[in-house]
């Protein structure tokens, strides 16, 4: 197998990027992305522009980007826009537009794919590239991706490119924005040891307390802790992945396609609402929930088995209930009564704050026609 | 103000008749308490959970006033049931309940009888119908087991009670396996057709006695009310069609194997042992004189059990979920059972001999 060249590409602050094409005016200032509609900016009478500043807002939105001005000031993503305000009141607040998001998703992919093919979509602003077969030295092949991003978006994009998806991962954020970081083995020692451990993709916020209350805080602290030693303290699965990722190994595969696991939508009221007080209204939400994920499962021509709820409580615990159905379906009314179904298990004492649906167990629509029964299947009573 | 004195045991036994029912979690808080009503000599004891409702009548000998009030029920009952046995009181001043019993002296908070919610059983037309208590306790438990338990399906999350003539016929499916049982009623009556919740029916077979006394079974509308001793239960029926059971029923099944029931419960138990925790699959391979049963499990354990039977015809091997194969096995209480087979992925009837009022049809699973 020849040594592959894997790369990691990600586009810098890219919502608030999109946003700074549509308004190029608050170039250089702190904007956060998170508002709603009403937050949208007007244009006065007099041809200025009126935006909403953090310091107005009022409500439960959380930011979804911020521009590197704003993050410069301790805001970021997840925080709570009213946090924010306290950071940073005089920063802009622009509403969210999934749709041109996704626009300039499509169009950057495009133009990446036009020089290298074999892409693994990662969500709306991030795709591993396999480069193994494509010729041409790495940086020179990363810079034309970058120009290409450019060229199609007028956005700008970091790049890391190395031997594997780990390493790829980790490069692309060295050297944010506007990166292009190349990184071959025998670098690892010099670049990725002095990092700390949370830069490495796949151990979140609870392995990396772990991992410093035992004494480990970058990564090379971590590649000279034995296996052994690491499996014991962290099961044998994780603590033998940690092991590896530290010395850089992984041998994960670009996956160029890939099946939905799950469909699924959620909504975080605008107060939190009592299943009895609320009950009308949390009932249309629910209703409207399920008629959306009906909706998008018919787009994707697949049906689903297994139909889940998520509450969310006034006091952020969260619980999640599901029940298989005995046929696929992607029809509303059915998802409804399941979900329904799967309401009458939780606790409704307490308000809520968010409601979710998510129908999982996805099959085709084609492959429900033509298959029959799989071993460990239960046949049913032909009614 | 004195409620009652009676024995812990005449308290607690008609308190845990009726607080079965009572739901750990709802949004109305009174329906954790159990409704105590006091009225001359009789004492009344009354739980609900919206869907269901169970009340117990008992003469009271210990005096005390009349009244009515509502306490939780599983405090009470917990209560009661640490205590020793001997004399309790119940005493009521104000908003609170006082239980003592020789030194222990518990002061409960209480909730009034008249925001209670009860149930009236509708009047209108209505059919009554009545069994020893011992007959239809062994009706249901002969279908009980195969109720769905949270199918979408909400018919099939109960059981189908159906009065044909003088025949009174159980019948519960989850869609995998079907139970029917049936029973000759005294009287004839007209055809009538309801389907019981899961939750009345596993309250049922809880309750009703092994004795030759009656239980009274009234129908009316969308309720049906269970008279047994000194309870009666009211219940809000199913509302929806259930399937066309009797299409699913094979008819001349050619394969009839007949064998010892214990002794494939017991085998059919260990070998139960190594299969796959989730599917829950074994083999049964049939031949001239022998039953094989085979299993094995995601670690490549096997098992292999072999059973002596009376069966002549072709070989033939199928799959099933064994669990539905002891649900019917353990189920009934005959020395032998019937099963006839037809192809390997067409279902299994299993019948008692001499016995037409028993079926039970499990489907078969891909191995």
């Amino acid at each position: 197998m020849p040594r592959r060249r894997i790369a990691h590409l990600d586009m810098d602050a890219f919502y608030a990027s999109v946003e700074l094409l549509r308004y190029p005016q608050l170039r250089g200032q702190p904007v956060v992305i998170g508002g709603r509609s009403v937050d949208a900016p007007r244009q006065t009478g007099d041809g200025n522009w009126h935006y909403a500043r953090l310091r107005d807002y009022v409500g439960r939105g959380v930011i979804t980007t911020a521009t590197y001005e704003a993050r410069a000031l301790g805001v970021g993503s997840a925080m709570g826009i009213m946090k924010a305000a306290r950071l940073a009141p005089n920063a802009v607040l622009l509403p969210v537009d999934f749709d041109a998001y996704r626009h300039y998703s499509r169009l950057f992919k495009a133009a990446v794919r036009a020089i290298a093919p074999l892409i693994e979509d990662r969500g709306i602003d991030e795709i591993y590239l396999d480069l193994t077969e494509l010729p041409g030295e790495a940086r020179a092949l990363g810079q034309s991706l970058k120009d290409a991003v450019r060229a199609a978006t007028g956005l700008s994009c970091s790049i890391g490119i190395s031997p594997n998806k780990l390493l790829a991962k980790i490069c692309s954020d060295l050297e944010k924005p506007d990166g292009l970081t190349v990184l071959e083995m025998d670098e690892i020692p010099a670049r990725i040891w002095p990092l700390p451990v949370r830069k490495v993709n796949g151990i979140g916020p609870k392995a990396e307390e772990k991992l410093a209350a035992l004494g480990i805080h970058n990564i090379g602290e971590l590649a000279a802790c034995s296996p052994w030693w690491l499996q014991e303290h962290f099961g044998s699965n994780y603590g033998g992945w940690l092991h590896e990722a530290a010395h850089g190994r992984d041998q994960r595969p670009v996956v160029t396609y890939s099946e939905p696991k799950s469909v699924s939508r959620e909504t975080t009221f605008e107060r939190d609402l009592h299943a009895r007080t609320d009950r009308n209204q949390l009932s249309e939400i629910f209703t409207r929930l399920c008629q959306r994920v009906a909706g998008d499962l018919e787009r994707k021509g697949v049906l689903g088995r297994t139909i889940g709820i998520k509450l969310r409580y006034e006091d952020f615990s969260t619980v999640t209930r599901d029940l298989s159905l005995p046929e696929a379906t992607a029809d509303a009314g059915m998802i409804r009564r399941a979900a329904g179904e799967c309401l009458k298990r939780v606790e409704l004492g307490k308000r809520l704050r968010l409601l979710g649906v998510r129908v999982s167990q996805l099959e085709s629509r084609s492959q429900q026609n033509s298959t029959g029964p799989q071993p460990g299947e239960q046949a049913g009573l032909p009614f | 103000m004195l409620l009652l004195t009676s024995s812990r045991d005449a308290l607690l036994a008609p308190l845990q008749s009726v607080s079965g029912i009572v739901e750990k979690r709802h949004t109305l808080p009174i329906l954790s308490n159990v409704l105590i009503e006091k009225l001359g000599d009789t004492l009344t004891l009354l739980a609900t959970d919206i869907e269901i409702q169970i009340t117990t009548h008992q003469i009271s000998q210990g005096g005390g006033e009349d009244a009515s009030i509502t306490v939780g029920a599983r405090k009470l009952q917990d209560i009661l049931r640490a205590l020793p046995d001997g004399e309790v009181s119940l005493l009521l001043d104000d908003k609170r309940l006082t239980l003592k019993a020789g030194k222990s002296r518990y002061n409960l908070q209480t909730l009034p009888a008249a925001d209670y919610p009860r149930m009236q059983l509708n009047t209108g037309e209505s059919l009554t119908l009545r069994l020893p208590q011992k007959d239809f306790r062994r009706q249901l438990a002969q279908v009980a087991y195969a109720m769905a338990a949270q199918d979408i399906r909400y018919y099939l999350n109960g059981l189908l009670m159906q009065v044909m003539g003088t025949e009174l016929r159980l019948v519960a499916t989850d869609g995998h396996r079907l139970a029917l049982s049936s029973n000759t009623l005294e009287e004839e009556f007209q055809k009538t057709e309801v389907i019981l919740p899961r939750k009345t029916v596993l309250e049922l077979t809880r309750q009703l006695a092994d004795s030759d006394d009656p239980v009274e079974i009234v129908i009316t509308g969308n309720q049906a009310c269970f008279r047994f001793g000194p309870i009666e239960l009211i219940t809000k029926l199913i509302d929806g069609k259930f399937p066309d059971y009797e299409r699913v029923i094979p008819q001349g099944n050619p394969k009839l194997v007949t064998v010892h029931r214990a002794s494939l419960l017991s085998a059919l138990q260990r070998a139960a042992i190594l299969t796959n925790e989730k599917f829950r699959g074994l083999r049964v391979v049939l031949e001239a004189g022998l039953l094989r049963i085979i299993s094995s499990n995601a670690e490549q354990e096997e098992a292999q059990e072999e059973l002596e039977i009376s069966y002549s015809g072709d070989s033939l091997e199928l799959g099933f979920n064994v669990t539905y194969l002891l649900d019917v096995l353990n189920n009934v209480v005959t020395d032998t059972v019937e099963i006839h087979l037809n192809e390997p992925m067409s279902s299994a009837l299993f019948t008692l001999p001499g016995n037409e009022q028993f079926k039970a049809v499990v489907m078969p699973m891909r191995i």
